[in-house]
C-alpha cells in the first residue's frame, strides 16, 4: 500500500518533473507496462488485435530470439537485470473520459512504467495529458493526428509517422506517377466526420492546391451511417482520375460495396490506411479491391530488405491467425521502441525512461518498418518515420513507392 | 443533376426506404399493442444478422433460403423477451415507461456482450452468396439486387401484415388487446400469451430485415444503433402503433435521406430528416397516421 | 421537526461524509469513481426536475451538457474566461435554448416528446460535429495549467473535484427541495399526475413545464462546464451523444424517479458498477464486462421497478408527500 501513505501534496507545474515513485534501489523482477485500447464498442478488434502484437512483442523482449531487433537476443531487460515485462490492459471504450481514468489507475495502482496506446487520437490525447502529470511516458502507438505531438508534451513518443507524413507520401506518389507521364488532374477525397477524417482530409486539401491537384468531390461523411449511396453517386458523377478514402472498416466494407451496387468502378483508389489495412475489410470485399493503393507504415513483403519481418508476422500470426498490418505492426514496434528505452534507463523512474526514450537511436534494419530510422525530435514525433505505398494485387500487398523500397512499379489504372 | 442521378438517389432512396420500414414495423407493432418502447430494437435487428451469418457459416447454405429459419428463431427470441423481461417491467406501478425503457436498455447492453463474447468484435461479413453484389441496371440507374429483395421482402411482410390483422383470429385478438386489455380478459383472451404472439411477431419482423441485411451489411456488436435510431425516428413519424404509418414513414425518411445527402454535406443528412419529424409533429401531435 | 426538515439534517451527514473522503482516501482511481457518482447524481437531479418531477420525459439532456461543456471550454480557451463563469455563461445558453426548444416541444406527449428530444439532441451533436469554429470534430483542447481553483485545474490532485462535485449536487438537492415544497412542486406534481385535472384547477402548466425545463437545463449545462474542466478536453462523440441523454435519467430511474434521494442512491449503484467492471473485466475485450453491467440494469429496473429507494422507505411509495 505504498501510495497511501506517501503524500504526493504539492502538485503544480514541477508536477511534470517530480516523481511519486522512489528509483528502485535494485532492479524489479518484473516491469509493468499499461495498454490502453478499445476492448469493447464499436473497434473492440483493434483491442484484441493490439494485445496480439503487444504479446508478440514481448514474447521477444523476455525470451532470447535470434533476430535482428532491439532487445531480442537476451532474456528480458538486460539493463534491469533480465527483469521481465508484463503487461496489464484496460478498456478506454473510445471515451476520452474512461481512457484518463484508465490512465490513472493504471499509474497509481499497477504502478506502470509506462503507457502504450490508444488508437483514437482523441483518447491518446488526455492520456498524452495526464502521462504528463504524473511523469509517466506515453508511448503513441497508432493515433496519427498531428496535433498530438505539437502540445510540447515531455513525457510523449511516437514512433510512427502522422498523418501528415502519410499524405505527403501519397501526394509524392501521385507526382511521380505525374511525372511519369500519366494522367492525374483530379481527386475526389472521401472522409469521415471524426478527428481522422478532418486530420487527414485537411492536410489532402493542402497538399492539392500546392502541388496542383484539383478536387472534384470533397465528401465527409457520418461514420458507421447505415448507407452511403448517395455519398457515392457523387464521387461516380465526379468520377475523380484518383480516389482517396480515409474510412474505418465498417464504412470501407460498405465504400466498396456501394461502388459495386452503382455500377462505379474507380480509376483508382489510393487509400488513408485504417479500414483499408483491415483484413475484415478484404475478407468481405476483397475480389473489388485489386488494384487498391494504400499507404502505409509496414509492407510485408519487404521481408527481403527486412529478414524479422517474417519472423515476426509468424509469431503474430500464430496468435491471431492474421497477417501483420498497418496498426499492428506500429503496435509491436512501439513497444519494442519502449523496451529497447526502459532497457537503457536501467530504472523504471519516469524521467529516466523519459531521458532514454529521447536518446533513442534504433537503424532502420533493426527494426519491421520501412523507417530511415527510430529517433524522436524534442517535440517526441521520430522524424525518419517515411511512410510506403503498397498495392494490393492478387491478394498479396505489393510495395511500390517510394523507388528504393519499391518491389514492383504501381499498376494503373488499378 | 442529370435526370439519371435523380432517379438513381430517388431510387436507391426508395429502396433503403422499404427496408427502415421493415426494420420500424415490428417496433410500430410492438408500441401499438402494449405501449412499450424497445430499446434493444437495434439488437433484435443485430442477433438476427448474427443468426444469418452464423446459419451460413455452418450450414453452408445462401442466406435467402435461410430467411425462414431465422424468422422462425426470431420469433422464438421475441416471445422468449417478453416471458422473460417485458412481463416484469409491466409490472411497475409507478413510471412504468421508464422502467420499461432501462429494463430494454439493460437487454441491449447484455445481448451486445454476449455477441462479442460468441463472435467476437470482429466485423463479420457475407462475402459471396445469389443475390450479394450482384446489380441490375435499368436505363443507367442501378438497382442492387440485395436492395431489390430487400423491397420486395418488405412490401410482402406488410401486404401479409395487414391480412394477418384485418382477416385472422390471432389478428382480432392483438387489436381487441390493444383497444381494452381489461375487457379481453372477459372474453377469454389469455393477454400475456397474445403479447408474447406479439413480440414473437414484431421480432420476426424486424428478423425479415436483419435476414435481409446480412447479404450486403457488415455485422458486428454495435451494428444495431444506427438503424434503431432510424427506425425510433420512422415509427414516431408514421405515429405510434400505426402499420400503414411506418411504411410511409419510412419511405420518406428514405428518399429524403438519400436527397440530402447530395444537397448537403453528407456527414449532416439526418437533420433534415429530423427536421422533418419535428416539423410534422408540431402540426399533428400523434405523427401521420397515429391515433392519439 | 417536520420530516421535511429532518431530510436537510440527512443532508448535512450526508455531505459531512463525503467532504471527509479525500481526507482518508488517497487512491486517484477510486476518487475518480467519486467524481463521477457525485457528478452523476447532479445531472440525475437535474434531470429529475423535469423528468422527476414534471413527468416530461426528456432523453435529449445531453444537448444541455454539451452546450455547458463547449461555452465554459470555449469561453476559457478563447477568452480566458474563468469555468466559474464560464459554466453559469453555459448554464444560461442552456436555459435559453431549453425555453426555446420548450415552446413547440411541450405540446407534444408521451413518446413523441421523448423522441423529439432524442433528434433535437441528435441535431445539436451533428451540428457541433460539423462547426469548425468551436473545432469539429477535433474538440477543445483546454490547456495543461498549474493548479489552481481559478481555472479549476488540478494535475494529480482529486480533492478540489470532489468538493466541487458534491458541492453541485448539494446544489441541485437544495434546489429540488425547494421546489418539492414550493407553489411550483405541488403544480408540477399536478402537472405529471393528470395535467388536464390540473389545468382544470388553474394550473399554468405550461409555464409549470417552461420554468421545469428551464432549470433543469441550467444545472445540466453547469454540469457539463464541470465536466470539461475536469477531463481538460471535449470533442462532440464525449460531451454530446445520446449515451448521456441515458446517463442521466438512468441513476434517478434506478433510484427512485421524483425522489430527493433516488438519483444520488441510482447513481452511487450505477457509476460504481460501470467503472469497475470496465476496470477489472474490461481489458479482456471478451465482452463478459458489458453482459454484467447490463444483466445488472436490467435486473435493478425489474426487481425493484419503484426504485432502489423504495428499499429504505417503510411506506414504500416514493411519492408519498403527495
Amino acid at each position: 500500500m505504498t501510495g497511501f501513505n506517501r503524500r504526493h501534496v504539492l502538485i503544480g507545474t514541477a508536477a511534470a518533473t517530480v516523481t511519486a515513485r522512489p528509483a528502485f534501489a535494485q532492479a524489479p523482477a518484473e516491469i509493468v507496462i499499461g495498454a490502453l485500447y478499445p476492448m469493447s464498442g464499436a473497434n473492440a478488434q483493434v483491442g484484441v488485435d493490439a494485445r496480439n502484437a503487444f504479446e508478440t512483442a514481448v514474447d521477444i523482449v523476455n525470451g532470447m530470439h535470434e533476430v535482428a531487433l532491439p532487445g531480442a537476443k537476451n532474456a528480458g531487460l538486460m539493463g534491469l537485470g533480465n527483469a521481465k515485462i508484463k503487461l496489464v490492459y484496460a478498456d478506454h471504450q473510445a471515451d476520452p473520459q474512461k481512457g484518463r481514468a484508465e490512465a490513472e489507475r493504471l499509474i497509481t495502482q499497477d504502478k506502470v512504467t509506462a503507457i502504450i496506446g490508444c488508437y483514437h487520437s482523441a483518447v491518446s490525447n488526455t492520456v498524452s495529458v495526464t502521462c504528463e502529470k504524473y511523469g509517466v511516458p506515453f508511448m503513441c502507438a497508432d493515433s496519427s493526428s498531428p496535433s498530438l505531438h505539437r502540445r510540447d508534451l515531455k513525457f510523449f513518443f511516437r514512433p510512427a509517422a502522422h498523418d501528415e507524413f502519410f499524405s505527403k507520401g501519397m501526394f509524392d506518389f501521385l507526382d511521380a506517377q505525374k511525372a511519369s507521364g500519366t494522367k492525374i488532374e483530379t481527386l475526389g477525397l472521401f472522409y469521415e466526420d471524426t478527428i481522422f477524417g478532418a486530420d487527414s482530409s485537411n492536410t489532402q486539401r493542402k497538399l492539392a492546391a500546392e502541388r496542383g491537384y484539383k478536387i472534384v468531390a470533397d465528401i465527409k461523411y457520418r461514420a458507421n451511417s447505415p448507407t452511403l449511396t448517395s455519398e457515392v453517386q457523387q464521387l461516380k458523377t465526379a468520377d475523380a482520375d484518383v480516389v482517396l478514402p480515409s474510412s474505418y472498416t465498417t464504412d470501407a466494407i460498405l465504400l466498396i460495396k456501394t461502388m459495386g451496387e452503382l455500377g462505379y468502378k474507380p480509376k483508382n483508389i489510393v487509400a488513408q490506411a485504417a479500414g483499408f489495412s483491415e483484413k475484415a475489410v478484404f475478407d468481405a470485399v476483397g475480389d473489388k479491391l485489386d488494384g487498391l493503393i494504400s499507404r502505409a507504415s509496414f509492407a510485408l513483403d519487404m521481408a527481403g530488405k527486412r529478414p524479422s519481418i517474417t519472423y515476426v508476422n509468424d509469431k503474430y500470426k500464430a496468435r491471431g491467425n492474421r497477417d501483420l498490418n498497418d496498426n499492428t505492426a506500429r503496435q509491436f514496434m512501439a513497444m519494442l521502441v519502449l523496451a529497447d528505452g526502459i532497457d537503457r534507463a536501467k530504472s523504471t523512474d519516469g524521467e529516466k525512461v523519459r531521458a532514454a526514450l529521447a536518446a533513442t537511436a534504433i537503424p532502420g534494419d533493426q527494426t519491421i518498418m520501412p523507417w530511415g530510422k527510430v529517433a524522436f525530435g524534442a517535440d517526441g514525433q521520430n522524424v525518419d518515420a517515411d511512410p510506403v505505398l503498397i498495392q494490393y494485387i492478387g491478394g498479396k500487398w505489393v510495395t511500390i513507392f517510394p523507388k528504393s523500397v519499391a518491389a514492383a512499379p504501381a499498376k494503373w489504372p488499378m | 443533376m442529370t435526370a439519371q442521378a435523380f432517379f438513381q438517389v430517388l431510387a436507391s432512396g426508395l429502396l433503403m426506404g422499404l427496408l427502415y420500414a421493415l426494420i420500424a414495423v415490428g417496433l410500430s407493432l410492438i408500441f401499438g399493442l402494449m405501449d412499450v418502447v424497445n430499446f434493444a430494437h437495434g439488437e433484435f435487428l443485430m442477433v438476427a444478422m448474427y443468426a444469418t451469418f452464423g446459419l451460413w457459416a455452418i450450414v453452408g447454405v445462401d442466406p435467402v433460403l435461410l430467411m425462414p429459419l431465422v424468422i422462425a428463431f426470431m420469433f422464438v427470441f421475441g416471445a422468449a423477451v417478453y416471458l422473460g423481461v417485458v412481463r416484469f417491467a409491466m409490472r411497475a406501478k409507478t413510471n412504468s415507461g421508464m422502467v420499461q425503457i432501462f429494463a430494454t436498455f439493460g437487454l441491449a447492453i447484455l445481448i451486445q456482450g454476449v455477441s462479442q463474447l460468441l463472435f467476437s468484435p470482429d466485423y463479420r461479413s457475407i462475402p459471396a452468396s445469389w443475390l450479394g453484389g450482384r446489380t441490375v441496371s435499368i436505363g443507367g440507374v442501378f438497382l442492387p439486387l440485395p436492395q431489390v429483395y430487400g423491397g420486395l421482402i418488405s412490401v410482402l411482410a406488410f401486404a401479409g401484415l395487414y391480412l394477418l390483422m384485418s382477416r385472422t383470429d390471432f389478428g382480432k385478438a392483438l387489436e381487441a388487446t390493444r383497444e381494452d386489455q381489461g375487457a379481453v380478459a372477459l372474453v377469454g383472451i389469455d393477454r400475456n400469451k397474445v403479447f408474447a404472439l406479439g413480440w414473437g411477431l414484431g421480432a420476426a419482423l424486424v428478423g425479415l430485415a436483419g435476414s435481409v441485411l446480412a447479404i450486403f451489411y457488415y455485422i458486428h456488436p454495435q451494428v444495431g444503433g444506427p438503424f434503431a435510431l432510424v427506425a425510433y425516428v420512422v415509427v414516431a413519424l408514421g405515429g405510434f402503433g400505426s402499420v400503414f404509418g411506418a411504411l410511409a414513414a419510412g419511405l420518406i425518411v428514405g428518399v429524403v435521406e438519400s436527397f440530402a445527402a447530395i444537397a448537403m454535406p453528407p456527414a449532416m443528412k439526418s437533420i433534415p430528416v429530423y427536421l422533418l419529424y419535428l416539423g410534422v409533429v408540431f402540426i399533428r401531435p400523434s405523427g401521420l397516421f397515429g391515433r392519439l | 421537526m417536520t420530516p421535511r426538515r429532518w431530510q436537510l439534517v440527512v443532508l448535512f451527514a450526508v455531505t459531512a461524509g463525503f467532504v471527509a473522503v479525500p481526507a482518508v482516501l488517497r487512491d486517484a482511481y477510486l476518487l475518480n469513481v467519486l467524481i463521477l457518482t457525485l457528478m452523476y447524481a447532479a445531472l440525475a437531479q437535474s434531470w429529475n426536475i423535469l423528468g422527476g418531477y414534471c413527468g416530461q420525459i426528456s432523453l435529449g439532456h445531453a444537448l444541455y451538457f454539451g452546450c455547458g461543456a463547449y461555452v465554459t471550454s470555449l469561453l476559457f480557451t478563447k477568452l480566458g474566461v474563468s469555468p466559474w463563469f464560464g459554466a453559469m455563461a453555459g448554464g444560461c445558453v442552456a436555459a435559453v435554448l431549453a425555453l426555446a426548444l420548450g415552446y413547440p416541444c411541450f405540446r407534444l406527449a408521451g413518446h413523441y416528446f421523448s423522441i423529439a428530444t432524442i433528434v433535437i439532441a441528435e441535431i445539436g451533436l451533428l451540428l457541433v460535429h460539423n462547426w469548425d469554429a468551436v473545432g469539429g470534430a477535433q474538440g477543445i483542447q483546454w490547456p495543461i495549467s498549474r493548479d489552481s481553483w481559478w481555472t479549476l485545474q488540478f494535475a494529480r490532485n482529486k480533492a478540489p473535484y470532489v468538493y466541487l462535485a458534491l458541492g453541485l449536487f448539494v446544489i441541485t438537492w437544495l434546489v429540488t427541495y425547494w421546489i418539492e415544497g414550493s407553489r411550483w412542486g405541488y403544480w408540477w406534481r399536478a402537472v405529471k399526475d393528470n395535467t388536464e385535472a390540473a389545468e382544470s384547477l388553474g394550473v399554468e402548466v405550461f409555464r409549470s413545464k417552461m420554468a421545469a425545463a428551464a432549470l433543469s437545463a441550467f444545472f445540466t449545462a453547469v454540469g457539463g462546464g464541470f465536466y470539461a474542466a475536469f477531463v481538460g478536453y471535449i470533442d462532440p462523440e464525449s460531451v454530446m451523444t445520446f449515451r448521456f441523454s441515458l446517463l442521466f435519467a438512468l441513476p434517478a430511474v434506478l433510484g427512485g424517479i421524483g425522489t430527493l434521494w433516488g438519483p444520488l442512491v441510482g447513481a452511487a449503484i450505477l457509476i460504481p458498477m460501470t467503472e469497475i467492471t470496465r476496470s477489472y473485466m474490461g481489458g479482456s475485450g471478451n465482452g463478459v464486462d458489458l453482459i454484467i453491467y447490463g444483466a445488472l440494469i436490467m435486473f435493478i429496473a425489474l426487481a425493484k421497478p419503484e426504485g432502489v429507494l423504495s428499499l429504505f422507505q417503510r411506506d414504500a411509495k416514493p411519492e408519498a408527500a403527495r
